[in-house]
């Protein structure tokens, strides 16, 4: 009886149709595939959003800038208005504070990223790795204003010397992180190898480490003159500005980003004039200092 | 204990370039080696064998102090090379490690050219003059087999040479500081079989003049280049005997469990 009614009822139930596999789900896959061609379109507009903002910044200043570009501008220093004034001394100024704030910033921040990545594994390792960070991302006019305190008004002069120790700051825990970095990346096998002939550890750390890392700390320092060389505020209160040929680093120094300052808002149309051509020739100089970084060392994998 | 065995046993012992008794081993608080005791005998190949873990490549980092590296790594017990413990403190430990050189299990081939590896290691411990530098790098080269592949590239990056030849450089390398033990961890894991071929000869050559230390996990290995074996078990050197004896006759059931596959 019961299982004659058990029957009954099996039958009566319409029996399931064998599912298309092909279809199962189907309407899952169609909403996950409109996301991702949303979310694709969505980034591929912030994308362009980005670049067309750039595209149109580098073009203007392209435009506007090699307007005022000529021979003048780099074998005439500033003058005053309408006296046909070029940017050599902003130009020179520039290049002598780079140099030295990395002949400062670089070997310092090597020393610093070198026990970071071989002894750094007590306190005051991890106090300097997170002081360092600290600094990578402190506002640059802060450290205008130390340098200020501390060498500028004691000594009672704006110099060039002060500009560079700005940058020289700025530049350090760039090249500090970078070294440390790279550093890692080279195997433990390496070291051990270096040890096991019987070298002491600075040997190995300076002959076999360093040079692995070689291209990737040059990197690093690049980086750093990059950043360095774009760099106004810091130089507002240590090297100030020149309006004269000047070389001498116990001196006020112009530079390019302290000119374009200056100039740009400006009421004489030639020192706006000169404030993009200014402002074209730094944006080329860290464009080309980033081209080399890519296509010199990027590829050899460091 | 047959005659024979007991003979062989004593020609080892009083000949043994290194000899370690009692030796423990610590990771920090971890144990690794318990109370280790054997000789490597002079200008033998002694291969150590065991699972992974069990210590063996654990006792050939202390034969050249390379657990120093690492705070917290210690040996206690005694080591002895040419009269003196090295485990011991007060160890020059440069001068030790020019002395009881060590090839790694990969390759490390430094950042620089083919002659340089060769004399970075020379330099450290030689004043040699270029001459003399020239004619011991190409000695070198020449023992394992190496000068008539890179003669023509010496001054050209070492890292541009394939894995068999980079071991090579590296055993190369480590001969070329003249040290009288020879440590040799894994060499031929990361190579291919002709390479690992290659360097097994090589080892055989290389006994005649050096006492050799190999850490492998290939039981054809040790037996094929080993004149005698050690088999470690959870840092404890469960038995160590002549290679023939070790393979045919082991003494010990996880001896016997190990070689034949049977546990690992």
């Amino acid at each position: 009886m019961s299982a004659d009614q058990a029957l009954k009822q099996a039958s009566a139930t319409p029996v399931a149709a064998e599912p298309d596999r092909w279809r199962v789900g189907s309407a899952l896959v169609a909403r996950r595939r409109f996301m991702d061609r949303l979310a694709t379109v969505l980034s591929l507009c912030a994308t362009s959003v980005a670049l067309v903002a750039l595209v149109s910044i580098l073009l203007t200043l392209l435009v506007r800038g090699a307007a005022g570009l000529s021979l003048v501008t780099f074998t005439h220093s500033t003058a005053s208005p309408g006296l046909n004034g070029g940017l050599a001394n902003a130009i020179v100024g520039s290049l002598i504070q780079t140099v030295i704030a990395i002949a400062i910033g670089a070997p310092l921040g090597m020393l610093c990223g070198i026990f970071l990545a071989n002894y750094g594994r007590g306190w005051v390792a991890s106090t300097t790795r997170f002081v360092s960070d600290m600094l990578l991302s402190a506002p640059s006019i802060l450290i205008g204003l130390f340098i200020y305190q501390i060498v500028v008004a004691p000594t009672g002069r704006f110099s060039g010397l002060a500009g560079g120790l700005a940058l020289a700051i700025l530049a350090l825990p760039i090249v500090v992180r970078t070294t440390e970095d790279m550093l890692a990346l080279v195997p433990t096998a390496m070291v051990e190898a270096g040890i096991a002939l019987g070298a002491r550890k600075w040997r190995v750390i300076v002959f076999i480490c360093l040079r692995a890392a070689r291209t990737g700390v040059i990197t690093g320092i690049l980086l750093a003159v990059a950043r360095v060389t774009g760099e106004t505020a810091p130089l507002l209160f240590t090297s100030l500005g020149n309006q004269e040929w000047s070389v001498n680093p116990a001196h006020p120094m112009a530079s390019l980003p302290v000119t374009i300052y200056q100039y740009a808002g400006s009421a004489y149309e030639d020192w706006v004039q000169l404030a993009w051509t200014g402002a074209l020739l730094v944006t080329l100089g860290v464009l080309a200092i980033n081209i080399i970084v890519r296509v010199g060392f990027d590829r050899k994998g460091a | 204990m047959s005659v024979l065995a007991g003979d062989l046993r004593e020609a080892m012992t009083s000949s043994a370039m290194i000899a370690v008794k009692n030796l423990d081993f610590y990771y920090g608080q971890h144990k690794a080696l318990h109370g280790i005791t054997m000789d490597f005998p002079k200008r033998k190949v002694t291969g150590m064998i065991g699972p992974s873990g069990c210590g063996k490549s654990t006792l050939l980092r202390v034969l050249n102090r390379m657990y120093d590296l690492y705070p917290g790594q210690r040996a206690t017990g005694e080591v002895m090379f040419d009269g003196r413990n090295i485990v011991a403190p007060g160890m020059d430990m440069n001068r030790l490690r020019a002395r009881v050189g060590m090839v790694f299990q990969k390759p490390t081939p430094f950042p620089m050219s083919i002659y340089d590896n060769i004399a970075f290691g020379v330099k450290l411990h030689e004043k040699l003059s270029r001459a003399e530098m020239d004619a011991r790098v190409e000695d070198v080269l020449h023992r394992v087999a190496l000068w008539s592949e890179v003669k023509d590239r010496l001054k050209s990056s070492a890292t541009a040479l394939s894995g068999g030849q980079q071991q090579r450089l590296c055993i190369a390398r480590t001969i070329a500081t003249r040290p009288e033990v020879v440590l040799l961890d894994e060499p031929t894991s990361a190579l291919d079989p002709v390479s690992t071929a290659r360097i097994e000869e090589l080892l055989d050559e290389l006994k005649k003049e050096f006492t050799i230390a190999i850490v492998t996990h290939n039981m054809q290995q040790a037996a094929r280049c080993a004149d005698q074996v050690a088999f470690f078990y959870l840092g404890e050197l469960v038995e160590i005997d002549s290679t023939d004896r070790m393979f045919t006759a082991p003494r010990e059931k996880r001896t016997q469990d190990y070689i034949t596959g049977r546990f690992g």
